[in-house]
């Protein structure tokens, strides 16, 4: 059976989640939702293999999605890290080039955009990782 | 018998940029520091270029026939070769730049107004750094 890649939902806002997850299943992607900054550290630091995680910026607190993302990078061999937010400014999106955030993307998210973006991503992680087939 | 220090690997450039000026101010530091460089000044010729040779570093202007063309060609450089140091040097450092910069995978963004050969010195320093102290990608 082909390999499902697999990813991680974070929002604090459910139904964001919910419609991410559902596009992300038809898409044929396995999903793990999150609902807050910690439920998905503490998912990360649990050792879950994942090809990428998408998350929030501003949940528990301003720009807490970072810390996601930087937990996130710290895995060997580091998901694809997309970050999704309504609220990017100079500080937040200097921060995300340097720790090598793969994909910002803005809200209202376009789905086309976001659903496309993921596959060349997980698709060059894999090539990168793997090498060629 | 006296150690002589290790080859360093000749590293190739690609510099897209439509001005003259700062191209040779890249070139010559480059030079100097034994990095080959191959220009393009428009963006047939760096498609063509990306094509035939394997570049360990890319310095592209965002604007080279129009604004903003230039990120497409940090994000073939990024996606054709995974491990090389692409930069970019933008008119200004907005919002709008940092997310093309990480959507396109580029290493660092340059202001337009940084001399060229400060530039190309800090491009040096980055790769050819040991990998574990090399900066991550950043706004210069």
């Amino acid at each position: 059976m082909p390999h499902k890649p697999s990813v991680l939902v974070v929002d604090d806002e459910e139904n964001i989640t919910r419609t991410l997850q559902m596009v992300f299943e038809r898409e044929g992607y396995e999903v793990t939702p999150a609902y807050s900054s910690a439920e998905a550290v503490k998912i990360l630091e649990n050792g879950h293999t994942l090809d990428a995680v998408i998350t929030d910026l501003n949940m528990e607190q301003e720009d807490i999605g970072l810390e996601v993302a930087r937990v996130a990078r710290g895995l060997k061999p580091p998901p694809v890290v997309v970050i999704c937010t309504g609220f990017a400014n100079l500080k937040n999106s200097r921060r995300a080039l340097e720790m090598h955030v793969d994909y910002l993307v803005s809200k209202p998210v376009d789905i086309e955009e976001l659903t496309s973006a993921l596959r060349r991503l997980i698709a060059r992680r894999q090539y990168t990782t793997k090498g060629p087939r | 018998m006296a150690k002589t220090p290790a080859p360093i690997a000749a590293k190739l450039a690609l510099i897209v940029h439509g001005d003259m000026g700062i191209i040779s101010g890249l070139q010559s530091v480059f030079n100097q520091n034994g990095i080959t460089t191959i220009v393009a000044r428009d963006l047939p010729t760096a498609l063509l270029a990306i094509t035939q040779h394997y570049f360990d570093v890319g310095v592209v202007s965002s604007r080279i026939a129009e604004e903003g063309d230039g990120w497409s060609v940090s994000g073939v450089l990024r996606l054709v070769f995974p491990n090389a140091f692409v930069v970019v040097i933008a008119p200004e450092t907005d919002v709008l730049t940092l997310k093309a910069a990480i959507n396109n995978g580029v290493n660092e963004i340059f202001d337009k107004e940084r001399s060229p050969q400060e530039i190309a010195q800090t491009i040096v320093s980055s790769v050819t750094a040991p990998a574990s102290k090399r900066p991550s990608r950043t706004v210069q």
